[in-house]
């Protein structure tokens, strides 16, 4: 019996609202990070579905800082690379947003 | 499976060719859909990004696509280490309690507060909802014992 309403907003599963990021791709996601993953209990997703709209928040927010010191209102990816370099808990993606497909940069060896 | 063991060499060849291809096709079909199953979806993440933003504020496509990017390694790198601590504590379920410490561990203290009221909501709702549960198939089971008086009549619960 499903009870919508009560849980709607808690519970995402795959439903949009205000906390809407779906459950099972989390749980994909977390089970492609490692091997050592192999059972996940079914609140881990929901934590994560929170901590990662904390996280969009957050990183929006610094980027958001940046874009308007170009003095202009539009983000761009740049922005979001630089609240990455100047924030030292973002440090884990300092890879991933210097990563440009770039046919002129070197690759790494 | 065979019978005979006349085909044992065509048998052993078609066995192990099978696994080959079915070792290749996982890897084939894991590339082919991995860019959409490793990713959040990106309505979702510029939804998030949009609300946390002033009315006028506008966000390319790209920006999008790295904050995509950058949501996954997070969970990749948070699950990451809740995994190891569940390792070192020979635990094979990684929980609630487990990411919420990762985010600690990892410097993402204040997320923990608020991730952690979340859960405690979560696991309230869950317990309340096991007994409506519990309560309603009880209720079901009477109603259907008034409404069919012939026995043989079993009704969906």
């Amino acid at each position: 019996m499903r009870q919508p309403g009560a849980y709607s907003n808690l519970l995402s599963g795959g439903k949009t609202g205000p906390h809407s990021l779906p459950l099972a791709r989390i749980k994909k996601i977390m089970k492609k990070s490692g091997e050592d993953v192999k059972m996940i209990s079914g609140e881990a997703p929901i934590v994560f579905s929170k901590a990662c709209e904390l996280f969009i928040e957050e990183l929006t927010r610094r980027a958001w800082a940046m874009t308007l010191q170009r003095k202009t209102r539009t983000m761009h990816k740049e922005d979001v690379a630089a609240a990455v370099m100047e924030t030292d808990i973002f440090d884990f993606l300092v890879g991933l947003v210097s990563h440009t497909p770039n046919p002129s940069a070197t690759p790494e060896s | 499976m065979s019978a005979s063991n006349n085909n044992n060499n065509d048998d052993n060849a078609f066995e192990s060719s099978k696994a080959v291809f079915s070792i290749s096709m996982a890897e084939s079909s894991s590339s082919s859909t991995s860019e959409q199953e490793r990713l959040l979806p990106i309505a979702n993440v510029g939804r998030i990004m949009k609300q946390i933003l002033p009315p006028n504020a506008k966000i390319s496509k790209e920006a999008k696509e790295t904050m995509q990017e950058c949501v996954s390694e997070f969970i990749g790198f948070v699950t990451g280490e809740a995994s190891e601590k569940c390792r070192k504590e020979r635990r094979k379920t990684v929980n609630g309690d487990d990411v919420c410490w990762a985010m600690t561990a990892l410097g993402f203290d204040d997320y923990a507060p608020p991730l952690k009221r979340y859960l405690e909501r979560y696991r309230e709702i869950e317990v309340d909802r096991a007994n409506q549960n519990r309560a309603a198939n009880t209720g079901e089971n009477d109603d259907n014992n008034l409404l069919f008086d012939k026995p043989q009549r079993d009704s969906a619960g």
